[in-house]
């Protein structure tokens, strides 16, 4: 099939609707301003709006919020509550030991909690206020490279229309070209575009391998007599039970007002059971004693999953190519040790626009110029926050009792530890074969009400996903018969547990009584763990239809 | 030929809906807003008709400054320009208010041909389409599946039990729109580039020769919402034989579900 696509030229095209973009075309629109600039500059994102696909904790630090708008509490910001005390515990089968210390960058208290969704819809009215071109319900599929293949020179958005097999429907419409002076690329943790530039341009050379974990959240609503309130703090961090002490990963509960609490659970992607499944751990965190006291008698309003990349600052890839820049979770933008992103992801988007205006300005958009994005990335307190805790996830990743020498010795030594930086694995390469580990009897049946405990396909409808059903897979499996043939014998099929969405089933043939992958991408929360963990690299995550997905409005 | 496509911005199907505390409206707030599925069935088919014949297509809703979106959306599709009734004594309408609402906006505009979809797919009235035609004294045809445009009539293909009717009227006249008729196109983004400048005009009762006051009291109320019956799961009967399976299954048949 040939099809012909449009172009449309922009100066700066920001690829992905987060913190990351939108506070970078914000501070853009802002400078160009002050300097008499006069840009096209476009925004696109694959959710039918922006924060549709948006999910985080969140705890807000508000740094990078108020460097970039100094009036955001005159403005409205979307704020659900002020953290009005930290809590830290650990969890064992039965109680909860409350630690008497919190490490420091944890300590939240003062800071906001947000819903990102929310506040990303905030700060998109006011980037188009400054005259940005948001364009929601549009994919970026492919990157375009021009100059011999070396420069990149803007995104091609997704067709749309196409039925089952990849052919025309009576309604098609092609992609559309978006050219562009500098490309910003923000597409979150795990970014399908960013996945495959990394590949070609070599980002990725000399860094260590880029580490994730997957997150499940809810906000629940609590009845107005509840636990939670009574409580008191509204900061609450849980480790410990359900994982066992090898896995890393923990729980986090969080007031939002209103009688509403976001909860969630987060597992480190190196884990090496097969076995394993986040989302039943989610619900063995929710049945704990003291969770399950903490919840009691909610209604679960929003569900949805998404991975975190959780390595930190010695995996964060070359920040810029030839045309283009990298931003927040989609360039490991993250600190491990305090469990926030947000703030780094908003000051990452705020420094490319600085190089950006730059660079017009001299015009002279080269990889030297805009280099200097990096320069600025490191003399900023991104560097200062990020490199003091750059082998916290790898030493985390490391076996018992080994981890807790690193993570004293990193203490005592300002992140540097015994190793710096610590090597790690990737996250693909970390499962064990299934028979070293003892299966479960059977899978684990929590009792699920759907209304306060909800199965995985409830969490499905929660997350308000949808997807047309009559087109291409946007789950590519390279090659299906591998799932049988060696991952399934090897790992038993680890796709059919660490997916939150139940995306994948290992099905009987009813002809000839033989196993088959199944697949059922509608319920897909594109939160991309699949393209992670998949111990043999054969799945990769493509964008669907623009404007599919989730549909989240809380998380 | 002047097309007037009348749309509703309903919450999406995916919306988890929950009543308010009044228990006759339902929360709004954390609510996803579409396009009224055959209302862009409607929207589709005045912008095929346009495409043949020439002509423009104007989008008419009434609803709150929200309704803005759904219009932007209709008109990043292709459709000419827009019009909201966005009145605040509009609000508490009923569907045959809702229809004087858009007759008197009509008559302030040309048309050759209004489309609406069959039923707003929040309320299910099914009301309003048939409602303007009467209010203007139009020939209306609903359900349609298909349409040819001929000199001055249009004729429109509909389902019925069993079979479909061939119908033709004269224009002006009014069709509402049946699921088959067409596959609505996306709104591309040159499409969504151009709508932001493209013509969106608000109106208030008044500006329609309307009296807010003639709306204040709606014929029709909805006094009570209520969720479908919670699903409850099925039971399995256990016992050692089939015998003893009936028999609890009659007796509990008999006792508790009382249906025998």
């Amino acid at each position: 099939m040939t099809t012909t696509h449009e172009s449309i030229a922009f100066d700066v095209l920001f690829v992905g609707g987060g913190p990351a973009c939108l506070a970078g075309a914000i501070r853009l629109m802002q400078l160009a301003r002050q300097k008499g600039l006069d840009l096209e500059v476009a925004l696109i994102e694959k959710g039918a709006d922006i924060g549709a696909h948006i999910i985080s904790g969140a705890i807000l630090n508000p740094t990078a919020l108020k460097e970039l708008l100094p009036d955001y509490l005159e403005r409205g910001c979307p704020i659900e509550a002020q953290v009005n005390a930290d809590a830290f515990y650990f969890l064992t089968r039965k109680k909860a030991l409350r630690l008497p210390f919190i490490p420091a960058p944890m300590r939240n208290r003062g800071a906001y909690v947000i819903s990102l969704s929310r506040f990303t819809r905030w700060l998109s009215k006011i980037a188009e206020n400054l005259g940005v071109n948001i364009f929601t319900g549009f994919a970026g599929s492919e990157v375009l490279y021009g100059n011999g293949a070396a420069r990149i020179v803007g995104v091609r958005t997704g067709d749309k229309g196409l039925d089952k097999a990849g052919a025309p429907k009576s309604n098609f419409e092609a992609g559309i070209d978006l050219h562009a002076k500098v490309t910003v690329f923000g597409e979150g943790a795990r970014g399908s575009l960013m996945k495959t530039i990394g590949n070609r341009l070599n980002l990725y050379a000399g860094r260590q391998p880029e580490v994730f974990e997957t997150g499940i959240k809810e906000v629940i609503q609590l009845p107005t007599e509840n636990m939670f309130e009574d409580f008191g703090v509204n900061d609450i961090h849980l480790m410990g039970y359900p994982l066992d002490i090898e896995t890393p990963g923990g729980g986090f509960i969080y007031g939002m007002g209103q009688g509403r609490m976001a909860i969630g659970y987060l597992v480190a992607l190196g884990y090496k059971n097969p076995w394993l499944d986040p989302y039943e751990l989610f619900l063995a965190f929710k049945q704990h004693p003291f969770v399950a006291h903490l919840i009691a008698g909610g209604r679960v309003l929003e569900q949805g999953a998404r991975t975190v990349s959780a390595g930190g600052y010695y995996t964060v890839p070359r920040l810029y190519a030839d045309g283009a820049l990298f931003v927040g979770a989609a360039a490991a933008m993250h600190n491990p040790p305090a469990l926030k992103g947000i703030h780094l992801a908003m000051k990452s988007g705020m420094l490319a626009a600085e190089t950006i205006v730059d660079a017009l300005e001299k015009q002279d958009i080269t990889t030297r110029s805009l280099s200097a994005y990096r320069r600025r990335v490191d003399d900023s307190w991104v560097k200062t926050e990020m490199f003091a805790g750059r082998n916290f996830a790898q030493a985390l990743a490391a076996g018992v009792p080994l981890k807790f020498i690193h993570l004293a010795v990193q203490q005592l030594t300002g992140g540097r530890g015994l190793r710096d930086p610590l090597p790690t694995h990737s996250d693909h390469t970390t499962l064990r074969p299934a028979k070293s580990r003892p299966a479960p009897a059977a899978k684990a049946t929590v009792a699920c009400d759907n209304t306060l405990m909800v199965d995985k396909l409830t969490g499905v409808y929660l997350s308000k996903t949808k997807h047309r059903e009559d087109q291409p897979s946007h789950i590519q499996v390279h090659d299906p018969q591998l799932c049988i043939d060696r991952c399934l014998p090897t790992y038993g099929s680890p796709c059919t547990r660490f997916c939150p969405g139940e995306v994948y089933e290992i099905v009987t043939g009813e002809k000839d009584a033989q196993p088959y992958l199944k697949l059922n991408p509608s319920n897909c929360l594109h939160c991309k763990t699949c393209d992670i963990k998949d111990p043999f690299e054969n799945v990769t995550w493509t964008c669907p239809e623009g404007g599919e997905g989730p549909g989240y409005k809380l998380l | 030929m002047e097309i007037v496509v009348l749309l509703k911005q309903v919450p999406s199907t995916e919306s988890l809906v929950t009543i308010a505390e009044d228990g006759a409206t339902i929360k709004t707030e954390d609510v996803n807003w579409i396009i009224s599925p055959y209302d862009e069935f409607a929207v589709e088919e005045a912008l095929r008709i346009r495409e043949a014949v020439g002509g423009s297509v104007t989008i008419l809703s009434v609803g709150p400054d929200k309704a803005t979106e759904a219009i932007r959306t209709a008109l990043a599709m292709g459709a000419d320009k827009g019009v909201l009734v966005n009145d605040p004594a509009a609000v508490e309408c009923d569907g045959l208010g809702t229809a004087r609402i858009l007759a008197a906006a009509l008559k302030q505009m040309p048309y050759d041909l209004v489309i609406a979809g069959q039923r707003a797919v929040d309320d299910e009235n099914f009301q309003v389409g048939p409602a303007v035609a009467e209010f203007l004294d139009i020939p209306c045809i609903t359900l349609v599946i298909k349409e040819e445009m001929g000199d001055g009539v249009i004729r429109c293909h509909r389902t019925m039990e069993g079979g479909t009717a061939v119908l033709e009227a004269p224009l002006p006249m009014l069709f509402t729109t049946q699921r088959g008729l067409n596959e609505p196109r996306y709104a591309s983004l040159p499409g969504v580039m151009k709508a932001k400048r493209k013509p969106l005009e608000n109106k208030t009762l008044a500006d329609i020769g309307l009296a807010a006051a003639d709306f204040s009291q709606p014929l029709v109320r909805v006094t009570a919402l209520k969720p479908p019956p919670q699903r409850s799961g099925g039971r399995m009967i256990e016992a050692d034989d089939a015998q003893t399976k009936a028999a609890e299954l009659v007796k509990l048949l008999h006792e508790e579900a009382k249906v025998i």
